[in-house]
């Protein structure tokens, strides 16, 4: 069976001017990932390359990086999709390089957070301790659902070009889940939100390039969910916002329910 | 002013200036030839219309108001510090002024020229 060959961008801030790339010779398998091959190089060639992952599964999100020059999923790219012989590793865009292909998701997730991503009532008593289940139709969690698979991987955001010029845009993550909460009928904190994104740096400076729904690994259309937050921005109000509080026969409260 | 607002006023001048644009360039380009159009005697006899001398005010405020605003825009993605945003919103409302203040002057000029 032939070799691959897996190009990989070193670069460690501490010790290198520039990023320099580096070539690995490794043996092809069936069904092999990328993630798989850069682990072979590490484990058998050079234990130096610095590559963050955990699950395998694209569950995590802990392996994203730019491969062949498109942001993906190590763990969720097989080599043999890629064609070719040869596949080159490089660290996500718009993100700083802690070393080789890990990139540093402290402003990401800082962002994430800025969003208030978790279900805000009124009532913050009532939200410290629920009284009953709060419940939604199906037809209303078909609205967010797509955007609850997201992972927080950061692909869509390294291929932003937004994100790429405007250090202080929230990026399609936080914009997409911004747009979930806002969306859900049992959340009550839409206008907060929308304070946040209602500014010279926020929602509007996406322009819909449309890339980070192209990247996403999940499905996840964040594109879609910032056009549709930019319509309850211009209106100032969480159209669905208000959720009511559903008592039925089988809503059990959370805290008796043990 | 929210930004949200400044958007709406950002959509709602390219609209109208897609329309008024387009009318200008009719009767420029379709209505007169080119060379007929832009001629000294013709130019001023199109401020004298009041109508037209209107339309032509409306299409230079639509026109900066969107060009302006979209330079605002581009400039705020560039660099991100409070001293630059408030410059540039500083130098787009007086840009605004400045460039239709000079405009509605030639249009006076020529109207009563």
């Amino acid at each position: 069976m032939t070799d691959l060959k897996l190009v990989v961008q070193r670069f460690d801030p501490f010790a290198d001017f520039k990023p320099r790339m580096m070539e690995y010779a490794v043996p092809k398998k069936d069904g092999m990932t990328v993630l798989d091959a850069l682990l072979y190089a590490r484990d058998y060639i050079d234990h130096s390359i610095a590559v963050r992952f955990s699950c395998r599964q694209a569950s995590c999100g802990s392996c994203g990086m730019k491969i062949n020059g498109r942001p993906r999923l190590a763990c969720y790219t097989q080599v043999a999709e890629l064609g070719g012989e040869r596949v080159v590793a490089q660290p996500m865009d718009n993100f700083a390089i802690i070393k080789d292909l890990v990139t540093d998701l402290e402003s990401f997730f800082a962002k994430h957070r800025e969003m208030m991503p978790h279900l805000i009532r009124a009532d913050r008593e009532e939200q410290e301790k629920p009284s009953a289940e709060y419940l939604m139709k199906p037809e209303e969690l078909e609205r967010v659902l797509q955007f609850t698979y997201c992972i927080k991987c950061g692909l869509c955001t390294s291929s932003c070009p937004t994100a790429a010029t405007d250090s202080r845009f929230p990026g399609p993550q936080a914009l997409a889940q911004a747009f979930r909460y806002i969306t859900d009928t049992r959340d009550e904190g839409g206008e907060e939100r929308l304070a946040l994104l209602d500014d010279a740096h926020g929602v509007w400076r996406c322009h819909f390039a449309g890339s980070c729904s192209y990247v996403c690994p999940k499905g996840v259309d964040p594109a879609l969910g910032i056009q549709l937050l930019k319509r309850h921005v211009m209106s100032g109000k969480a159209e669905h916002g208000v959720g009511a509080k559903v008592f039925t026969a089988a809503t059990t409260p959370p805290l008796e329910g043990k | 002013m929210r930004e949200s607002r400044l958007m709406l006023l950002q959509y709602a001048t390219a609209l109208v200036a897609v329309v008024l644009v387009s009318i200008h360039l009719v009767m420029q380009g379709v209505v007169l030839p080119y060379s007929t159009a832009i001629s000294f005697g013709n130019i001023l006899s199109i401020y004298r219309n009041w109508i037209y001398a209107i339309f032509l005010e409306a299409l230079l405020v639509v026109v900066l108001v969107h060009g302006f605003n979209g330079l605002r825009i581009i400039l705020s993605e560039l660099k991100q510090s409070r001293p630059w945003s408030t410059w540039i919103d500083i130098g787009t409302v007086v840009a605004v002024v400045v460039t239709v203040a000079y405009g509605t002057r030639t249009v006076i000029l020529a109207v009563f020229a």
